[in-house]
């Protein structure tokens, strides 16, 4: 049964408190998809008496036992199982709505709680490595569901030495930075707060300091799009080292070749953890004829390593893996600029945005 | 062969016909049709009451015609009190289930746009004239879309075969014929400024800036744009960006070319724990003021005469004293600001959680400049 009311689509029905007789035609009908009220279906006999051109004007809908009734913007449809009324936006769970006939409640209907449907996880934070420079910048929360907006200065906290909650320690950012699903956010630990010499820094100093121990904790309370909260808090504890300010250096990396004729995974060793998200972009394997080489990319040994298996064998030859160099370590530092530059050192500016590093397939 | 002239002639009456009583051309190059708004990120207007919304998840500037194009002179203040509960309602659902995403003040009509979103992400437009809230139509408009660049590779994609692209349009403005559109990466911290000719044309003529401001003391910051307006300081036009770490920044707009890395420089340093929230240029008896809405603190009113007398200490690279030093800025008695657009020459229409929790909107009045 909890299952049946988590197949999207499902429609069924509400009596009416007010109904004489439980036939079909007398019912006002939710209309469900992906586990939302999208809309209610009002049946002819309420509205048997209502000239068609002026339907919207004298049917409203709106939340009940308000002491002034306000109608609920949407729109309305001549279907066969009835007036179709279509909200702007899906119905509120556990939330109870009226029609009203020319003013005068005619019916109700209740969305009942969501009780069905799993509960949303949070399903990795990144990055996944228990050793942390001080200078960490992003923290990417991974969900199994799509989550609400707005809610992470609210429900997501760093506690430093399992005692002192960090005020301050993410930036607060409207709109907060969801991938388009809305099941990863990205969490800035305060920029201000991290670079030398700005106000914030020097007024509040770094958000964290290296030698530490931090928990970073999800609350329970944090709701998905549906309302459900999620199936418990999450946490990751991770101690800091000191702060790291040099831009990783692919020319350091070690590159291990696959054997040609086979599909085994190249892969590529940064010796220091690199960000989750920009490893999933930033690499593109080009043959020796200058072709890309089409495959998976995966990234593991928390972020130290990504592996890239091709969709056909290898073929013995020269390859190129190529690096955009907007590619980031834990700190903001990309391949060409550190994330902090000392402007008075003079560094030879380098603009390029492809790093190549060749490899042989034997 | 007559009959295929008979056919044509029939075409070109029908098109003549088409033309004349029924479908006027479309202004700006809009076609109509439903526009596919998956969040309000932004909203501004641009010409002739053209809505523009920056829709972040689908990384696109839709530019709409709203038909709310008759002059308004002379517009009323408006007040609406708890315009949270009263939208929510008209929603049918609790004002802790949505959340006003922006507001833009319409500068032909004067009537009011404002984008809410609700908990599960739906995204609304609705329009207040006076104290009437209504919704605005979004179907079979005219409209006109622009995708913006640097939009995820399709093999950019996790194991569950999301999307992890995360981004955000952060402000969006109209200036001069161009659609301005500061943007956020979740990940990469540096700024993209997008300049788009509107009407949008069919080959993308839009440029994508990297932003770096001057240093402080030795430090250079890159940083992301929060937001905008755009100013002219001594007859010569300025974006007037504000940053998520590091506020006021100006930057020439004729410098803003396709592929360029302009330096821009910083003019004031607005505090600390603190994200700016909403600027706007307005003016009273001549002199005119840059106000500017806060995350953390109270809105802030800078001079443009203060900038401008500014610019002689900064011809030096480098000043000492510089975090410190800056444009000096008053500190306005409202705070809690979360959306603030300009109304007319002198007055903002203002979006306020009042010390009761009672989230207001109302006209700011001269006295505050």
């Amino acid at each position: 049964m909890v299952r049946l009311a988590n197949i999207s689509g499902l429609t069924f029905f509400v009596c009416l408190i007010s109904c004489r007789q439980k036939s079909a035609d007398q019912t006002i009908t939710i209309q469900w998809k992906n586990e939302q009220a999208v809309a209610v279906a009002i049946p002819g006999t309420f509205t048997a008496d209502i000239p068609q051109d002026s339907v919207s004007e004298l049917i409203t809908i709106n939340i009940a036992e308000q002491e002034n009734p306000v109608g609920i913007l949407g729109s309305f449809e001549q279907k066969e199982s009835g007036l179709l009324f279509t909200p702007m936006i899906p119905f509120t769970r556990g939330m109870r709505y009226d029609v009203r006939i020319r003013g005068r409640r005619g019916g109700g209907f209740e969305i009942p709680e969501n009780n069905a449907g799993n509960a949303p996880s949070v399903t990795a934070i990144y990055p996944s490595a228990d050793t942390l420079p001080e200078n960490l910048l992003k923290i990417y929360l991974h969900f199994d569901q799509p989550m609400r907006e707005r809610m992470s200065g609210k429900y997501v906290k760093l506690v430093k030495n399992r005692r002192d909650t960090i005020d301050g320690a993410f930036l607060d950012l409207q709109p907060e930075l969801w991938n388009p699903e809305r099941t990863v956010l990205t969490l800035w630990l305060d920029p201000g707060r991290i670079k030398r010499d700005l106000q914030p820094n020097k007024r509040l100093g770094a958000p964290m300091q290296g030698g530490s121990h931090y928990q970073l904790i999800v609350s329970q309370a944090w709701t998905d799009v549906r309302g459900r909260k999620l199936a418990k808090s999450f946490q990751k504890a991770f101690i800091t080292v000191g702060k790291d300010s040099l831009s990783p250096q692919p020319s350091q990396w070690k590159l291990e070749s696959p054997s040609a004729t086979t599909k085994n995974a190249l892969k590529i060793g940064f010796k220091e953890p690199l960000d989750h998200s920009l490893l999933q972009e930033v690499f593109t394997v080009h043959d020796s004829n200058g072709a890309k080489v089409a495959g998976q990319w995966q990234v593991d040994k928390a972020e130290m390593q990504c592996r890239f298996i091709p969709n056909a064998a290898w073929k013995s030859g020269n390859y190129k893996l190529l690096i955009e160099t907007r590619l980031e370590d834990l700190a903001g530092n990309n391949l060409i600029r550190p994330f902090d530059r000392d402007i008075t050192q003079k560094s030879k500016p380098v603009t390029t945005e492809i790093i190549e590093l060749p490899f042989t397939v034997d | 062969m007559k009959k295929v002239y008979f056919l044509l002639a029939a075409l070109a009456g029908l098109v003549f016909l088409a033309n004349t009583s029924r479908v006027k051309p479309a202004k700006y190059g809009m076609a109509v049709g439903t526009p596919e708004i998956r969040s309000i990120s932004g909203l501004a207007f641009g010409p002739d009451g053209v809505l523009l919304v920056g829709d972040s998840k689908s990384a696109t500037v839709f530019a709409i015609d709203t038909k709310d194009a008759a002059a308004n002179a002379n517009a009323q203040p408006t007040e609406i009190k708890n315009i949270d509960q009263k939208i929510a309602a008209l929603l049918g659902t609790d004002a802790a289930n949505i959340s006003i995403q922006d507001i833009a003040v319409n500068p032909v009509s004067k009537n009011i746009y404002c984008g809410v979103q609700s908990a599960d992400g739906t995204p609304v437009l609705l329009k207040i004239t006076g104290d009437k809230i209504e919704a605005v139509n979004t179907k079979n408009v005219p409209f006109s879309s622009l995708a913006l660049n640097n939009a995820p590779a399709e093999d950019a994609k996790d194991k569950r075969g999301n999307s992890v692209r995360v981004a955000a349009i952060s402000d969006i403005g109209f200036a001069d014929g161009k659609v301005l559109v500061s943007g956020l990466s979740g990940q990469e911290f540096n700024s993209t400024f997008r300049s788009i000719s509107f009407p949008f044309a069919n080959k993308q003529d839009q440029s994508t800036l990297e932003i770096y401001h001057a240093a402080h003391g030795k430090y250079e910051t890159l940083a992301p744009i929060r937001t905008f307006t755009i100013a002219e300081i001594k007859g010569k036009k300025y974006l007037v960006a504000s940053y998520t770490c590091t506020p006021l920044v100006l930057f020439p707009m004729d410098e803003l070319k396709p592929g360029t890395h302009v330096k821009g420089r910083t003019v004031a340093e607005m505090g600390s724990g603190n994200s700016p929230i909403d600027m706007v240029t307005v003016s009273k008896g001549g002199e005119s003021f840059l106000m500017m809405a806060n995350s953390s603190r109270p809105v802030f009113k800078v001079k443009y005469k203060s900038i401008e007398a500014y610019q002689g200490a900064l011809t030096t690279p480098v000043v000492e004293s510089f975090a410190t030093a800056g444009v000096d800025f008053v500190s306005l008695p409202v705070t809690n600001v979360i959306q603030m657009d300009k109304l007319d020459d002198s007055r903002m229409i203002i979006v306020q959680r009042r010390s009761n929790g009672s989230l207001d909107l109302w006209t700011s009045s001269e006295r505050y400049l």
